[in-house]
């Protein structure tokens, strides 16, 4: 990224220094005394224009001056209020009507050769139309001020439209509105749902001593992080070392993501890590999510990939789920009698199934900290945040169920080979790359030796030659030498 | 749902929170602030206005996005000069050749 800016950087600066360089281009004439002819071949290969036309054309462009034509070409954006037919509208009328056709067409091949000559060209169109604004019947200008938008596909006269200031300028206004009411919403939503989960007498309060980001009794209980993410950090319970709550919300303070969302709808998420003590979670690999979201991540995390797999339907849980794990006895001994009547049963999981995303256990985690217990929830406005009540109830309720659990010793056996397998692979993938590592390491110290080396002996060589050299010198010396004292 | 008879709570295993530090290399890339630069290089560059103008809208996308200051600002401040620059080059210089000629 930084390259490819830099890149650009430069780039930029080139052409800025066209840009200074141009002005002697301009200030010399020849440019648009080739510019003229090729325009007028340009039509006639284009258009086909009936012959008598042409002979009218260049008289105008030269009796005024040479560069509203030049200008005019180039300046237009696609709509076209025609510049070249209002120099030339006073001095030959009946042309007009054949002008605003021909011109858009040159612009188009004109544009990108000379784009050299343009910054100085255009300059003075803006003049030029404050004193033919001044000179036009008043009518124009109210006009363009009023609303040009509606007004200049009628008046294809008018000198100049606003439409693209005011189109930028009225989003950026609405961009900085909704910047501000967003950010609100999304405040809103997060301190909604501290309050109901965080506070005196919630879920977490009576599961966590320690709640917040900062320390102290009144510390702060959520940490924003940008404008659509918010943490929540509670810590102080068995079995764990603490709890990380991730609300991630949609953009809505971004009014261009707004929009993309129109298209393609996402949800608010807000994600729990529990980071469980290592002597309280036994080896255990276990995720349960929509049967889509399901396949992908036994495809994508490394853990489930490597020691469990999708079990066949259980027939306690409904069917849009699908479960993964390392062994039949942890899914059963996991999906409990209580959790099936709270969350996953058949009728309640109609009235929440739609809040929840996926579930994730694992003692294998990748990073820091290895036993883990994922939940993803959605989440719903702030109004409504009772609904996700008994999936939230879910997170202490399987801390203490992860933390009591033990793996009976057949199964245990099993996923302790399983685990000492992993281990020694990636022992071996470390050695190797060690080696690997190791080797190269080698490889550019003999490549620096030989490099030295041969820097050496050219050197060596040298100085042989040198001493070649002096020798021979001294050879023919004594000579002339000798010859001189003869 | 929780039916523990005890109070799961423990006052002494409390460990305060630490924010993880995060790599600058990790974080999410910045398109809107690319594009800004993009768009304002163009609009400087093919004197086209419009694209100043989606490069000023791009740079206020990207600093409503911007999560760590001091990284972010530095593309941003550039592709803003960029895009001022367009745009008074745009708007301003038609003066200077006028008043020339």
């Amino acid at each position: 990224m930084a390259k490819l800016t830099s890149l650009l950087i430069f780039s930029s600066l080139l052409s800025l220094l066209l840009l200074s360089l141009s002005p002697s281009y301009v200030l010399a004439d020849s440019h648009f005394e080739g510019f003229e002819p090729e325009l007028d071949d340009l039509e006639d290969d284009d258009l086909s224009l009936p012959l008598t036309d042409l002979p009218l054309r260049p008289p105008p462009l030269t009796q005024s001056e040479p560069e509203p034509a030049g200008i005019s070409s180039l300046d237009r954006d696609s709509d076209a209020p025609d510049p070249v037919a209002e120099p030339s509208d006073p001095q030959s009328p009946p042309s007009v009507s054949d002008f605003p056709k021909p011109s858009p067409t040159s612009f188009n091949y004109w544009d990108e050769d000379e784009f050299e000559g343009l910054p100085i060209e255009q300059p003075q169109e803006p003049v030029q139309q404050s004193s033919k604004s001044a000179e036009d019947s008043a009518s124009t200008n109210p006009n363009s001020d009023s609303k040009p938008t509606s007004q200049i596909p009628k008046h294809a006269n008018a000198p100049k439209s606003y439409t693209v200031e005011i189109v930028c300028g009225s989003f950026l206004v609405i961009f900085v509105i909704n910047y501000f009411t967003g950010k609100r919403e999304n405040e809103n939503i997060a301190l909604s749902w501290a309050a109901k989960f965080a506070t005196k007498d919630s879920i977490f309060e009576k599961n966590f001593s320690l709640l917040g980001v900062g320390e102290g009794e009144d510390s702060p209980l959520l940490l924003k992080e940008g404008q659509n993410v918010f943490k929540f950090y509670a810590s102080g319970r068995r079995y764990c070392q603490g709890l990380l709550a991730t609300m991630e919300l949609k953009s809505r303070h971004d009014l261009i993501s707004r929009l993309y969302n129109m298209v393609v709808p996402c949800k608010d998420e807000i994600s729990f890590e529990v980071y469980m003590n290592d002597d309280a979670m036994d080896h255990i690999i276990f995720a349960v999510a929509k049967k889509k979201a399901a396949k992908a991540m036994q495809k994508d995390l490394r853990d489930l990939q490597r020691f469990a797999g999708i079990l066949a339907p259980p027939r306690w849980v409904p069917e849009e789920l699908s479960v993964i794990s390392e062994s039949k006895e942890v899914a059963a001994d996991l999906i409990t009698e209580a959790v099936l009547d709270q969350v996953f049963g058949e009728k309640s999981f109609e009235k929440f199934g739609k809040y929840f995303i996926s579930m994730h256990f694992s003692d294998q985690h990748s990073g820091m900290h290895k036993k883990m217990l994922l939940f993803k929830f959605a989440l719903p406005d702030a109004n409504n945040m009772a609904d996700i009540s008994r999936l939230v109830a879910l997170v202490p309720y399987y801390i203490d169920t992860v933390g009591r659990y033990k793996l009976s010793s057949q199964a245990r056996s099993k996923t302790e080979a399983a685990r000492s397998k992993a281990a020694q692979e990636a022992y071996r993938e470390l050695q190797n790359a060690r080696q690997e590592a190791l080797q190269k390491r080698k490889a550019e110290k003999k490549k620096l030796m030989e490099e030295a080396e041969a820097k050496l002996s050219a050197e060596a060589l040298r100085r042989k030659e040198a001493k070649d050299r002096a020798k021979q010198m001294k050879k023919a010396m004594p000579k002339i030498k000798m010859s001189r004292t003869r | 749902m929780s039916t523990q008879a005890n109070d799961p709570r423990q006052p002494s295993a409390v460990k305060p929170f630490v924010a993880p530090a995060v790599n600058p290399q990790d974080l999410p890339v910045d398109y809107s602030g690319f594009i800004a630069v993009v768009f304002g290089i163009a609009g400087v560059m093919f004197r086209y206005k419009l694209s100043s103008w989606l490069a000023i809208i791009f740079c206020a996308q990207s600093l409503a996005n911007m999560r760590n200051v001091e990284n972010d600002l530095k593309q941003i401040s550039m592709a803003m000069m960029f895009a001022i620059m367009g745009l008074v080059t745009n708007y301003l210089s038609p003066a200077r050749p006028g008043t020339k000629s």
